[in-house]
């Protein structure tokens, strides 16, 4: 990235401009930062655009007339409506929705008036059509956003202006925008900050907002030690691999890939699905597993949820009700070879009637709930017992006592296909409720400000 | 056993909650224990848990008589002599392997033989005369190996637990090296875990015979050991008519059949030493062949080696003398900065670490040898285990200095350095890690002070107000009178004068020792066990001040009957005992409650972090989140 250099640049012309006042930044700049066309005041932010707009594309497609002549009908048309710039994504984009699409438009109203009228609608409505568009975790796409805001006008000049408010409809849309990216986990990089201290200058809300995000986000980065990706693994085997070691936090468990998903064409000409079945077992499970009462019958159980992210997947186990206690086996060692006065192996125990003392004694009183062991977990592509007992009969090879023991499928009637993530993501009670949330952000924001 | 009777004692005095019945019992158990002190027990180590010292077992330095010096010093020359001239020690390492006129040389001077009686055709020695040999067979790591486990543990068991039939048949072919023994006991999936030894001993039909099966390792001499002593798992039938497994020691003679050797395992160091895997298969034994009783054979395991360790002592001392012969040679000679390196300080701290190393070593060991050889038959297993323990280390350590005196010439293969580097490194593994031996030493000593105290911490802690006040006042008393006297010094002491502040020394830390171990039995109990950092300073303060001990008993003989050079060893005594008094007291310290100097919690949690990654989890220093 370029723009550390930008930032000390632009910063200087800052402090240049600060020092000597308004009417010196024409002489200055043309000679400090070889801008072409030495403008009006209100057009020194443009000047210095070009810098930060290079990085995102403004192809020309055959389309542009056409939606130039829409923004132009929509500015003709402002006064009638408040949502016109909603209808200006809808129109620009009927049949597709995509990044470029996105970027297209906000050219197209850059574009469109040098002094950008009607600006801070653009944005709200922006920001409301980013998820549609699939850009709303897109630093570049929020750069340019904030780019549309014109330049140097809403610093303030002078204490009055920084003692009040000054321009706060702009700054509270820029909070705005910023608040968007903080809800999607955006982090800003220092192109927003640029953009963030020629628009609204050093000491203003967003730059406010900024520092705050810069602050908390690097601390809370890696609050979770167990981080699901973004953008989970399309294929499904390894989606099941990664849920499947996931929930069986142990490393020493191994996942077998019992059946690789695949379709078979039988003789009358049918296609057969054959689903994928991926099982997780720890060597702790195997054993236990191996000690069980083949007279008791274990369960194959099913389907559980997982949530990664917005997408889930389900899970069956194998397991078994807890061991009555008449039936535990302690196991005894010799007190010959564990016991004191032994040095082949250390003594395992003392002979001693005395207790820990209160004073030493930091263990909680927990309450144990017993529960049946766990034997085994697997994800399969489908959730029948066909397919289940397939995984079954996989871990009999492993633990042959399996063959003896009787498996009782106790599956209900969920979600028999695993959900991917583009299906999930489009359900439409979930974009409503997303919406919801975006909705209720500009009142969270304002108390936050307060 | 008197101890038993005593606990069985303290329970049937039913203890009154009064004051005057409280003081009543503290009188029992004090009168008690003097009468037991004044008795003879053979428990040095173990009383120091008690905070007393059993002087009498250590002072005076045990001596050899005249008869016996001259004997040894006839057989040391010769082996010596063979081990300067005859022995290519750069040679066996190069080729992993002892050339056999090397082994016939050894097996001529009688060296396979030397614990054997001379009834059974060996030398006969004692325990402090193996010491001896030892530390000239210790100049190279694999002939020594190789000689210690034929009879520092292979045919021990034979030695202390055979029967006279056993022996006869087998010992005289062993004491010549006509046979060499092995010591079958490590397995593949028993490292240090009891439970798990496989190789399994069936009775026969006929009941004549076991069928052996199952796979040793890590056995030495298991490749070409003719006699071998094999541990394995027998059904026993015991009192209340349930089966159970026992471990059982059998002869095995290669001859018997159903015996297979791997591979000779390539190792770091003792290279020349014949390591390898040893399987068993159907070998029948003939049932006269069990060593000991069936079932029994846990003990004669353990017997073996506890009494087995002493020698590494010796074995230590002895590598590090000549490693200071040849150090001091180069240090000597070789100038630096128009200096000669022996001038500078810190090449002269390093030879002063070496020889306080080689003394305190040497101190213990035939202290340890002593004890073990006076008659009756004495435990001495923690002290030989201290011995083990503090000579590995510090042979681990000497050798690393010796190697720095020289610098990148000791990295190189043209001199030994890096041949004793390598070849020391198995003694903090092998006979029982230092690890399993710090735990032994310290729950062995907590066992027993446990046993003696446990009456008296339970009266303190039901709050037994007289047991408190009795309590209180002792260490009100200690705080302001802060003499400790335990008769080392003074009118019928057994200390030298000229080390009465060494002694002093030792007398605070032991009786400090001994109230700590108090403390930690009424902080933990039985729990203790779980506690293994705690037990890892309890054996290290053990170990100094047994070692503490070896010194001052050492050098005051030395100087009572004028020994050359006793200057020396007083100024070595002091210099060690004031080096291990503070270490000591800071290894004290730190068993105190809420001690700001323990850091065990943290070192437990660092651990268990990263145990649970099974990787270094800190992000690198060059890692950005922004």
């Amino acid at each position: 990235m370029i723009g550390p250099r930008h930032l000390l640049r632009i910063q200087c012309i800052g402090c240049v401009a600060r020092f000597l006042g308004t009417p010196v930044q024409r002489l200055i700049l043309p000679a400090g930062t070889h801008l072409q066309t030495p403008g009006s005041q209100h057009n020194y932010g443009q000047l210095l655009r070009p810098l930060h707009c290079s990085a995102v594309c403004s192809t020309s497609r055959p389309s542009q007339t056409r939606l130039e002549k829409t923004v132009e009908d929509e500015t003709l048309n402002k006064d009638k409506s408040l949502v016109t710039h909603d209808d200006l994504f809808e129109r620009a984009a009927r049949d597709s929705k995509t990044k470029a699409d996105f970027n297209r438009v906000v050219d197209v109203f850059n574009k469109k008036d040098i002094r950008r009228r009607g600006h801070v609608e653009f944005i709200y409505a922006a920001l409301k059509k980013m998820p549609q568009f699939g850009v709303e975790r897109d630093i570049a796409v929020y750069n340019k956003l904030l780019d549309v805001f014109p330049k140097e006008v809403f610093v303030p000049r002078n204490f009055i202006q920084r003692m009040f408010n000054h321009y706060p409809r702009q700054q509270e849309c820029g909070v705005q925008l910023l608040e968007q990216m903080e809800n999607y986990g955006i982090m800003p990089n220092v192109e927003t900050k640029v953009l963030l201290a020629q628009i609204f200058g050093e000491k203003s809300h967003p730059m406010r907002k900024y520092q705050r995000i810069m602050y908390w986000f690097p601390k809370f980065k890696h609050a979770n030690p167990f981080p699901v990706p973004h953008v989970l693994l399309s294929d499904p085997v390894e989606l099941a691999r990664f849920s499947l070691t996931r929930i069986a936090d142990d490393l020493d468990a191994k996942i077998t890939i019992y059946q690789y998903p695949s379709t078979d064409i039988t003789e009358t000409g049918e296609e057969v699905m054959r689903p994928h079945i991926l099982g997780i077992q720890s060597p702790d499970q195997r054993s236990l597993l191996a000690k069980h009462n083949p007279c008791r019958p274990v369960f194959v159980e099913g389907p559980f949820p997982l949530w990664l992210r917005k997408t889930c997947v389900h899970y069956y186990l194998l397991r078994a009700d807890p061991i009555p206690p008449e039936e535990k086996v302690e196991e005894e060692f010799d007190p010959e070879m564990i016991g004191p006065e032994q040095s082949l192996f250390y003594p395992q125990r003392v002979e001693l009637d005395l207790e820990r003392d209160m004073g030493d004694d930091f263990s909680f009183d927990v309450d144990n709930v017993e529960e049946g062991p766990v034997y085994a977990m697997c994800m399969a592509g489908q959730g029948d017992q066909a397919t289940l007992s397939q995984w079954i009969s996989g871990l009999q090879e492993t633990c042959p006592i399996l063959g003896q023991i009787p498996t009782v499928f106790r599956l209900e009637s969920g979600p028999r296909e695993l959900q991917t993530s583009s299906d999930a993501q489009q359900t439409p009670e979930q974009e409503v409720e997303m919406e919801q949330i975006i909705e209720e952000e500009p009142l969270h924001s304002q108390r936050v400000k307060q | 056993m008197n101890l038993n009777k005593l606990i069985v004692l303290s329970r049937s005095v039913k203890l009154g909650r009064n004051v005057f019945a409280a003081r009543d019992c503290l009188h029992h158990f004090q009168s008690r224990r003097s009468i037991r002190s004044s008795a003879r027990s053979l428990a040095y180590a173990k009383d120091l848990f008690l905070g007393k010292v059993n002087k009498a077992e250590v002072f005076p330095y045990p001596e050899i008589s005249n008869e016996e010096l001259e004997e040894i010093n006839q057989l040391v020359q010769p082996v010596e002599k063979f081990f300067n001239e005859d022995v290519d020690s750069m040679k066996i390492d190069h080729e992993a392997v002892i050339p056999p006129e090397t082994l016939n040389g050894l097996k001529e001077l009688g060296l396979f033989g030397i614990q054997i009686p001379e009834e059974y055709g060996g030398l006969g020695l004692s325990n402090t005369m193996y010491a001896r040999l030892g530390e000239i067979t210790s100049l190279d790591g694999a002939i020594a190996v190789t000689l210690a486990a034929h009879q520092a543990i292979g045919l021990k068991g034979i030695l202390i637990a055979g029967n006279d039939a056993q022996k006869a048949k087998y010992l005289p072919k062993l004491a010549t090296g006509e046979n060499v023994a092995a010591f079958c006991l490590t397995e593949p999936g028993s490292g240090s875990d009891a439970a798990s030894i496989q190789t399994r001993a069936t009775l026969t039909e006929d009941g004549k015979h076991f069928l052996l099966n199952g796979t040793k390792f890590w056995i030495s001499n298991g490749g070409w050991a003719d006699i071998m002593t094999v541990f394995a798992r027998t059904e026993v039938v015991d009192k209340d008519g349930q089966k159970k497994d026992k471990i059982t020691a059998f002869i095995v003679e290669r001859a018997f059949g159903g015996v297979t050797s791997g591979k000779p395992e390539d190792k770091l160091g003792i290279r020349g030493s014949n390591t390898c895997e040893v399987t068993f298969e159907d070998t029948k034994v003939p049932i006269e062949n069990v060593i000991g009783e069936v079932g029994g054979g846990f003990k004669v395991a353990m017997n073996i080696l506890n009494n087995g360790r002493f020698s590494m002592g010796s074995a230590g001392a002895g590598m590090i003398k000549r490693l200071i012969e040849l150090t001091s040679e180069y240090a000597c000679t070789r100038k630096q900065f128009n200096r000669s390196l022996s001038e500078f300080g810190m090449i002269q701290d390093k030879f002063a670490t070496m020889t306080l190393n080689a003394f305190v070593m040497e101190s213990m060991a035939y202290l340890t040898a002593g004890m073990m050889d006076r008659p009756g038959v004495p435990d001495c297993s923690l002290e030989a285990a201290m011995v083990k323990v503090f000579s590995s280390e510090g042979s681990w350590i000497c050798v690393s200095e010796a190697l720095q005196v020289l610098g990148g010439l000791g990295f190189t293969k043209n001199y030994p350095y890096e041949r004793y580097l390598r070849d020391c490194r198995i003694l903090q593994i092998f006979e029982g890690t230092n690890e399993i031996l710090r735990m032994y030493i310290a729950l062995t000593g907590m066992q027993y002070a446990g046993k003696i105290l446990t009456g008296k911490i339970k009266e303190l802690k039901k709050g037994n107000v007289g047991v408190v006040f009795e309590i209180l006042g002792k260490k009100l008393k200690d705080s302001v009178v802060r003499t400790v006297d335990f008769g080392l010094t003074g009118k019928d002491g057994v200390v030298h004068p000229s080390l009465t502040e060494s002694a002093k020394m030792f007398e605070q830390n032991a009786a400090h020792f001994g109230s700590t171990v108090e403390s930690l039995l009424y902080r933990y109990g039985k729990t203790i066990v779980e506690e293994q950092l705690v037990l890892k300073k309890v054996a290290d303060v053990l170990i100094n001040l047994y070692a503490m001990t070896a010194v001052l008993s050492r050098s005051s003989r030395s100087i009572s009957i004028g020994l050359r050079n006793h200057d020396h060893e007083v100024l070595l005594t002091n210099t060690f005992c004031k080096d291990a008094h503070f270490k000591n007291n800071y290894l004290l310290t730190q068993l105190q409650k809420n001690s700001p100097e323990n850091n065990d919690a943290n070192i437990k949690k660092i651990a268990q972090d990263v145990l649970a990654k099974r990787a270094y989890i800190c992000s690198h220093p060059l890692d950005r989140t922004f």
